[in-house]
């Protein structure tokens, strides 16, 4: 068990190709003065598009790339100059990463022989896994990885990260690869486990949905930076900014050029009054509004007219979203599923649970903070 | 012009089936979606429409046209690939003017409708880039104007989407639906995701080791799936299911398992008479579990299942919870809330109201659906 501390890492990678093949400038650093910490127990996701720094982030903790400068801590020690194979982690990657001529028992015992263990105990922690891993474990463990399937690899590769006995998991996208169904599943197992061993993991995805999954505390990425690290509510009601705001939530949060003047919000010519402790945030002049798909109010008397351009019935989550445009941006409003098929809706934006943002850069003016249920 | 047919279409390599006595028919401005695991066969069905590979048994119609014989360049047929399939050396003028191009189409005309297409997919701005310069959302905007600009019979679309982030793909589906629009021809989509399926196709068949195994609207097969494999596959979080035995309890018809005691609707009973003493699979989607308090019907000892947190995912509607049974050997289930149920019920027990009337039996021999079989 640990809890790892990662101090204002910078990392840059070498970009003399870069430069060569585009022209650009210089690359910026693929980690630009990163701090995070988790703590014992905790699972952090760290989420963010391809090239955003997140596999390098995982790569500086588990030792493969050392920190231009910076440090890592496990449990306050230093272990930036520590070796990977020292620090006492377990890795799963996207490709399973399984020894392919093994069956799934040696995959196991492979790191007991290596480390010149005996045998008693390769097959003592192999059996404690098992029984651990649950039903059906066992009989993967008699097969060779090419006949599992991409699951049950995946099953196996955490297996072989747990018999280690590991102070730390880190997680590089392990579901990816794996079809929409199965990846359903997958997850599930390996939260169970994860809460189960209570080991501290820093798991990292592109999928915010998976990332709301698995973190208790999600790492938002962008160009070598964290632009915000949160619970689900905090990211989702308490956006850092514009970016972690549309990030956060699907479909994607509207948003909406507006003016705000003397209380009043004003959406393409047409004007709302503001909520009290709205208006008392805001400043006057051009802003953006994010409106969340379900932060609409539909076929309501002072609404604005918004052209469909089509709408998506999904029964599985008994909901349709609109989709249409207003003031030149793209909206997406939630509806129920019987929502009858109409050319366009009449809709007003909660603006009490709407998030505002400066109408230049990105900075949050006010966001609605979590929801009050009782 | 007009609709698509295929009859009886069977695919052999060597020993294996890959397609197996499949039909269906693809009418004049449909969208149809095939969904299934990897394996089912359902790009390889749609490679036998493309002609791509020649059919071994069976029948394909292009209106009345039977076209197994005809070369694919000579059927008229769009496609747009998961990896784009653009040409890395040309730029994105010419790969979208390729197909006009090499149809010796006249010159005034090609230009006009790259341009059109281009502009529609806003990538207008980058006519002169290679490939390698564009983003992976750009590229599949290239691959979709390709087929803009071609005037088609059938419009054919693999996994186009699944290399997208999941924040693209939004968009990336409005994109696909307007091509749709434009060209209200036949259409077939293929993918793995159930809820990709859901939100494009106007039908949606479901393929299985080769076989189709239903057709149907999106609603249709959520409300009533046929077997037991389209039941599990659409719809997310999948169906939870239970071994029980049905039971015939003076007037009452009782769903019994290890974990609780169902009492069916008594409308079920004509249908489910000759299966009284039988074990059957029950099928409960995660949304017909129901908070008690916010149940919509009497709640009551003969419809509540009972059952011990272990995970809450937090959704924007609301929540997705993951339990076990209280039993010996715990099953795992999932509910849906519209509320977000708070982390203090973690590893807690609590009870759960079924809603009886939209519950679901299989036969687990034949996996046929009792209620919803003809």
């Amino acid at each position: 068990m640990a809890r790892v501390d990662v101090e204002d890492v910078v990392k840059s990678y070498d970009t003399a190709d870069a430069v060569t093949i585009t022209g650009r400038p210089l690359r910026p650093p693929a980690l630009n003065h990163v701090t995070l910490s988790i703590e014992d127990g905790e699972t952090v996701c760290v989420v963010g598009p391809s090239g955003c720094g997140k596999s390098t982030l995982l790569k500086v903790v588990a030792g493969l790339e050392t920190p231009d400068s910076g440090r890592v801590l496990y449990d306050g020690e230093d272990v930036t100059g520590v070796r990977p194979q020292e620090r006492g982690v377990g890795m799963v990657f996207q490709d399973y990463a399984l020894y392919p001529s093994m069956r799934g028992k040696s995959n196991l015992a492979y790191y007991f022989q290596v480390h010149r263990r005996s045998d008693e105990e390769a097959k003592r922690r192999t059996r404690e896994v098992a029984e651990i891993m649950g039903v059906g474990f066992d009989s993967l463990l008699g097969r060779i990885p090419t006949s599992l399937s991409g699951g049950e690899q995946q099953r196996v590769a955490i297996g072989r990260c747990i018999v280690r006995d590991p102070s730390l998991f880190l997680m590089d996208e392990p579901i990816s690869n794996l079809d929409a169904k199965l990846r359903e599943s997958t997850r599930v197992e390996i939260k169970k486990l994860l809460r189960r061993f209570g080991i501290t993991t820093l798991y990292v995805t592109h999928d915010q949905q998976e990332a709301v999954f698995m973190g208790d505390r999600i790492a938002v990425m962008r160009d070598g930076r964290i632009v915000q690290v949160g619970t689900f509510d905090e990211l989702y009601y308490d956006p850092a900014n514009l970016y972690v705001a549309r990030f956060i939530g699907s479909p994607p949060m509207t948003i909406l050029p507006a003016r705000v003047e003397a209380r009043r919000v004003t959406v393409e010519g047409q004007g709302w009054d503001l909520p009290d402790d709205v208006a008392d945030m805001l400043p006057s002049g051009e802003v953006r509004v994010g409106v969340r798909p379900e932060g609409w109010a539909l076929d309501s008397a002072d609404g604005v007219r918004i052209p469909l351009r089509h709408v998506e019935r999904i029964p599985t989550e008994r909901a349709s979203f609109l989709y249409g445009e207003l003031a030149g941006a793209s909206v997406a409003i939630a509806a129920p599923l019987d929502y009858p098929e109409t050319e366009s809706v009449q809709a007003t934006p909660d603006w009490g649970r709407a998030c505002y943002f400066s109408a230049e850069g990105e900075d949050t003016l006010r966001a609605p903070g979590a929801l009050e249920l009782f | 012009m007009g609709r698509v047919t295929v009859e009886n279409l069977v695919k052999r390599f060597r020993e294996k089936v890959a397609v197996d006595d499949v039909s269906f028919e693809v009418n004049d401005g449909e969208f149809l979606v095939l969904v299934g695991p990897s394996g089912c066969g359902k790009t390889t069905t749609l490679r036998l429409l493309a002609g791509l590979e020649a059919a071994t048994e069976g029948e394909i119609r292009f209106g009345e046209r039977v076209v197994n014989r005809v070369r694919p360049r000579d059927r008229n047929v769009a496609m747009v690939f998961q990896d784009y399939a653009i040409f890395p050396h040309m730029t994105v003028y010419d790969n979208v003017a390729y197909g006009l191009r090499s149809r010796r189409t006249p010159r005034a005309l090609t230009h006009r409708r790259v341009m059109e297409a281009t502009r529609k997919f806003r990538i207008e701005h980058l006519l002169w880039r290679k490939p390698r310069q564009l983003s992976g959302g750009e590229r599949q905007r290239v691959a979709l104007s390709r087929a803009m600009v071609r005037d088609a019979e059938l419009y054919l679309y693999d996994e186009p989407l699944s290399n997208l982030d999941a924040q693209l793909r939004h968009q990336a589906r409005e994109d696909v639906l307007a091509l749709h629009e434009e060209k209200r021809r036949p259409s077939l989509y293929v993918t793995h995701d159930q809820s990709e399926a859901m939100a494009l196709g106007d039908r949606i068949a479901v393929m299985r080791d080769g076989r189709l195994e239903q057709i149907g609207t999106g609603h249709e097969l959520y409300e009533r799936p046929r077997n037991l494999f389209v039941a599990f596959f659409i719809g997310t979080p999948s169906m939870n299911l239970f071994d029980v035995e049905l039971r015939l309890e003076g007037e009452r018809l009782v769903a019994s398992s290890g974990a609780f005691r169902l009492r069916l609707p008594d409308e079920m009973r004509p249908v489910l008479a000759g299966h009284v003493g039988k074990r059957l699979r029950l099928g409960i989607r995660p949304e017909d579990l129901h908070v008690p308090r916010m149940a919509p019907f009497p709640v009551n000892q003969e419809n509540t299942l009972r059952g011990v947190v272990n995970v809450i995912e937090p959704t924007s509607a609301g929540s997705t919870t993951y339990l076990s049974t209280l039993e010996a050997e715990p099953r795992d289930f999932v509910a849906t809330f519209k509320v977000r149920m708070p982390s203090t019920y973690l590893d807690k027990e609590v009870p759960l109201a079924v809603n009886a009337r939209n519950v679901h039996l299989f036969d687990p021999e034949t996996e046929l659906s009792l209620l919803h079989g003809a």
